[in-house]
C-alpha cells in the first residue's frame, strides 16, 4: 500500500524552507524503495482524513491564524488523528496543533485541540541554534529556532528532547517540543530533518517497524557539524 | 561653511581608516559626518531632486543605472555600491556636493528615516521578499513601516511601485501620486495571506494578479514590460536593452528608465545609457583564481537564488556554490530549501564556503549531482583552465569581488 504524506498549506506553513522535510521524507522513502506519494494541500482545497503522515510548518501571525481557521473547518485533522495518523509539526505548526496560541494584538487564537498544550507570547523573541538531548534512542538533536511564542504542556507529557543550547519550549521548561503516540512537534524550524536524519527515520520506524540504513554520509556530517560549532 | 568643516573632518576620519586598513573609509566618513551634525543629510538634500530606491532585491543595480540615466541629463550623487544605511547616505551626499540630482539606495528599514531627511522627489519600490529572517524583520513589518512613511510625504513627490508585488501595493496604494508597474512577474512565495486584512489572497492561476475578498486587489499598472518592450502611458514604448544578463535586470533597466523619464529624461536617452552597464560592484564581473576564468554572480536570498540560477543556467557548464552563513548573509540556512536547484541538473558543480555541508545535503535530496571544495582555490584547481560561474552569498562575494578588476 502506498504510504501518503499530506504536506499542509504549505503557502501559508513554509516559512523557513518547511518544504525541506517533505522532500527529505520523500528522497528517504524513495532511497529505501518505499512507494509513497505526496499530497500537498492548499488552501480551498479538501483535507484528507486518511493521509498516514501529516506535516505542519512554520509561518507568520496571519497566515497562521488563517491555517488554523482552515484545519479546523470541518475538523478534518482531528478526524485524521481520530484515524491513527502520524503528524509532524513545527513551530507555528506545532502551536496550532495546540488549545491556544498568541496573536499581535493580544489575541488569543483558538488551536486544533489535538495537542494539550498552549502557546503564551514572550520576549525576546527565541533565535539561534538550538540543540537537546531526545527522550528517544537517537543521536543529539540540532536545528535552528525564530519564534515569539514559548509553549507549555498542560498535563504531563514526553519532550522531544531535553534542550542544552537554546530556548526550545522556553518557560523554563528547558525542554523542546513534545512527543506523544502519533505527534511529534519541535522548535526546530524549517528542514530539521537535513540535521537530523535519524529523526526522520524514528517517525517512518512508527509505521514501518526498522528500516534499511541509507549511505548518506552528508546528513550526519552535517549533524555532528552544526552540534560541533556551537560547543 | 560649518557644514564644509564637518565634511573635512569626516573626510579625515575616512581617510584614517582606509590608511589603518579598517575599510573604505565610506562608514566612517558618514559616521562622523552624522555625529558632527546630525542633520547633515537634510541640509545636503536641500535645493536638489532627491531619488530613493528601496526593496529586497536589485537596489545596487536599479540606482546605477538611475544614475547613468540622470547623468545624461545632469551631474548626480548616488551610492550604489551599495552602502545603504544611515552612513552610505550622507558620505554620498557629502561626496558630492554640487550636483542637482542624487539618486540613494536604501536599506529598506533605513527608507522612513531617509524620506524624512531627503524630502524625494521620487520613491522607488521595488519588492519585499523574505531575507535574513534571524536578523531582519518579517516581510510584513517591513511593509507596515513603508506604508507609514509614506503617509507624510509631500503631495510633489511620485512613487514608482511595483503592481506585481502585494506588499508593495499595499504600502504604497493610499498613496496619492503613484506610478504603478508590472514586469509581469509571477507569485510571491511570501504573499498567501493580504496585506490588508489577514485572509487567504486569491491568486489567479497564472499568478499574474491577486485580489482579496476585502477589497484588496492588484492596481491597475501605467508601466507594463512585456519581454524587453516597456510601454508607458501616452503611447510611450522602449525597447530595454541590458548589458547586465538576466530577466530582473531587464526589470530593473526599465524601473530606470521611468524613473529618468520622471525627472524629464527621454526615454530613448535613458535607454542608451545604461545599455551599456554590464557590471554593477563586482556583479557579473570576470574573476580569474588559479586557471579558472570566474564570472562572478551574487545570490543572497531565495528571490534572489531563483533569479540567479536561470541566468546561470544559460552561462558556463562549470558552476561552484559559495554559502556563508555569517551575520550579513543571515545565520539561518533553512532558505537553501526553498530554493529548487533543478537548474543545476547535468552542470558540474562544485560547493564551497563555511556552510557547504548544508548546501552539500540540499543539493543531495534535489539529485544534484556535486563535489565538495575546501575553498575556491580548490575548486579552480579541479574545474582547470575553463569558464565557471561562481554564485556566492552576500559575505564571500565582496571578499571576492575585492579581486576584481574595476
Amino acid at each position: 500500500m502506498t504510504f501518503s504524506i499530506a504536506h499542509l498549506l504549505p503557502e501559508l506553513l513554509g516559512t523557513y524552507g518547511d518544504q525541506g522535510n517533505v522532500e527529505i521524507l520523500s528522497w528517504r522513502l524513495k532511497q529505501r524503495s518505499i512507494s509513497h506519494e505526496i499530497i500537498v494541500v492548499k488552501a480551498g482545497e479538501k483535507v484528507p482524513t486518511h493521509a498516514d503522515l501529516y506535516l505542519l510548518g512554520g509561518g507568520e501571525d496571519d497566515a497562521q491564524i488563517a491555517a488554523s481557521e482552515i484545519l479546523n473547518h470541518g475538523g478534518a485533522l482531528r478526524k485524521a488523528h481520530n484515524n491513527g495518523a502520524h503528524f509532524f509539526a513545527v513551530c507555528a505548526g506545532f502551536q496550532l496543533l495546540g488549545s491556544t496560541f498568541p496573536a499581535s494584538g493580544n489575541r488569543t487564537i483558538d488551536g486544533l485541540g489535538i495537542l494539550a498544550v498552549e502557546t503564551v507570547s514572550a520576549t525576546p523573541r527565541s533565535v539561534g541554534e538550538i540543540i537537546s538531548i531526545p527522550t528517544m534512542n537517537i543521536p543529539m538533536l540540532t536545528g535552528f529556532e525564530n519564534h515569539a511564542g514559548q509553549t507549555r504542556y498542560l498535563e504531563e507529557l514526553q519532550p522531544l528532547g531535553n534542550v542544552t543550547t537554546g530556548i526550545g519550549n522556553g518557560l523554563d521548561t528547558k525542554v523542546d517540543g513534545v512527543v506523544t503516540d502519533q505527534v511529534v512537534g519541535t522548535y526546530m524550524h524549517g528542514p530539521a530533518f537535513a540535521r537530523n536524519p535519524e529523526l526522520a527515520d524514528w517517525i517512518l520506524t512508527r509505521k514501518f517497524g526498522v528500516l534499511d540504513p541509507i549511505e548518506a554520509p552528508i546528513f550526519s556530517a552535517l549533524h555532528d557539524e552544526r552540534i560541533k560549532s556551537v560547543k | 561653511m560649518y557644514l564644509t568643516l564637518v565634511i573635512a573632518l569626516a573626510r579625515l576620519g575616512g581617510v584614517i581608516s582606509r590608511i589603518t586598513k579598517r575599510g573604505s573609509g565610506v562608514m566612517v566618513t558618514g559616521r562622523v559626518l552624522l555625529k558632527l551634525n546630525p542633520n547633515a543629510v537634510t541640509t545636503l538634500s536641500l535645493g536638489r531632486s532627491m531619488i530613493l530606491v528601496s526593496g529586497t532585491n536589485g537596489k545596487s543595480t536599479t540606482t546605477a543605472l538611475i544614475h547613468k540615466a540622470l547623468s545624461t541629463k545632469a551631474d548626480t550623487a548616488s551610492n550604489y555600491t551599495g552602502a545603504n544605511l544611515f552612513p552610505g547616505i550622507a558620505t554620498a551626499l557629502a561626496e558630492n556636493r554640487s550636483a542637482p540630482l542624487a539618486v540613494l539606495e536604501v536599506d529598506e528599514m533605513v527608507l522612513p528615516w531617509a524620506i524624512g531627511q531627503t524630502k524625494p522627489k521620487v520613491i522607488v519600490l521595488l519588492n519585499l521578499g523574505r531575507d535574513q529572517l534571524d536578523r531582519l524583520s518579517e516581510v510584513r513589518v517591513v511593509a507596515a513601516t513603508w506604508k507609514a512613511a509614506l503617509v507624510g510625504l509631500p503631495s510633489s513627490c511620485t512613487v514608482l511601485a511595483d503592481s506585481d508585488d502585494p506588499f508593495v501595493t499595499w504600502a504604497a496604494r493610499d498613496w496619492v501620486n503613484v506610478v504603478w508597474f508590472t514586469s509581469g512577474a509571477v507569485g510571491h512565495i511570501d504573499a498567501s495571506t493580504c496585506p490588508e486584512c489577514g485572509a487567504v489572497l486569491k491568486w489567479t492561476p497564472d499568478g499574474t494578479s491577486y485580489s482579496c475578498e476585502c477589497g484588496f486587489r492588484k492596481p491597475s499598472p501605467e508601466w507594463i514590460l512585456r519581454g524587453a518592450q516597456l510601454t508607458g502611458p501616452n503611447n510611450q514604448k522602449i525597447a530595454v536593452v541590458s548589458a547586465i544578463p538576466g530577466n530582473a535586470a531587464i526589470s530593473n533597466a526599465a524601473r530606470a528608465i521611468i524613473t529618468a523619464s520622471l525627472l524629464g529624461v527621454p526615454l530613448s536617452d535613458s535607454s542608451a545609457a545604461i545599455s551599456k552597464i554590464s557590471s554593477v560592484d563586482g556583479r557579473f564581473s570576470a574573476l580569474k583564481i588559479g586557471m579558472t576564468n570566474f564570472r562572478l554572480l551574487l545570490s543572497k536570498n531565495p528571490a534572489s537564488w531563483r533569479e540567479t540560477l536561470a541566468t546561470s543556467s544559460l552561462g558556463a557548464k562549470n558552476v561552484l556554490l559559495v554559502v556563508n552563513a555569517n551575520t550579513q548573509d543571515g545565520k539561518d540556512t533553512s532558505w537553501l530549501w526553498d530554493v529548487d536547484f533543478t537548474p543545476l541538473k547535468g552542470r558540474n558543480v562544485i560547493v564551497t564556503g563555511d556552510r557547504r555541508l548544508d548546501v552539500s545535503a540540499r543539493l543531495t535530496v534535489n539529485e544534484i549531482e556535486h563535489v565538495i571544495a575546501q575553498n575556491e582555490d580548490a575548486a579552480a584547481k579541479l574545474f582547470g583552465a575553463l569558464d565557471a560561474d561562481l554564485i556566492a552569498s552576500y559575505t564571500a562575494f565582496h571578499r571576492l569581488a575585492k579581486g576584481v578588476k574595476r
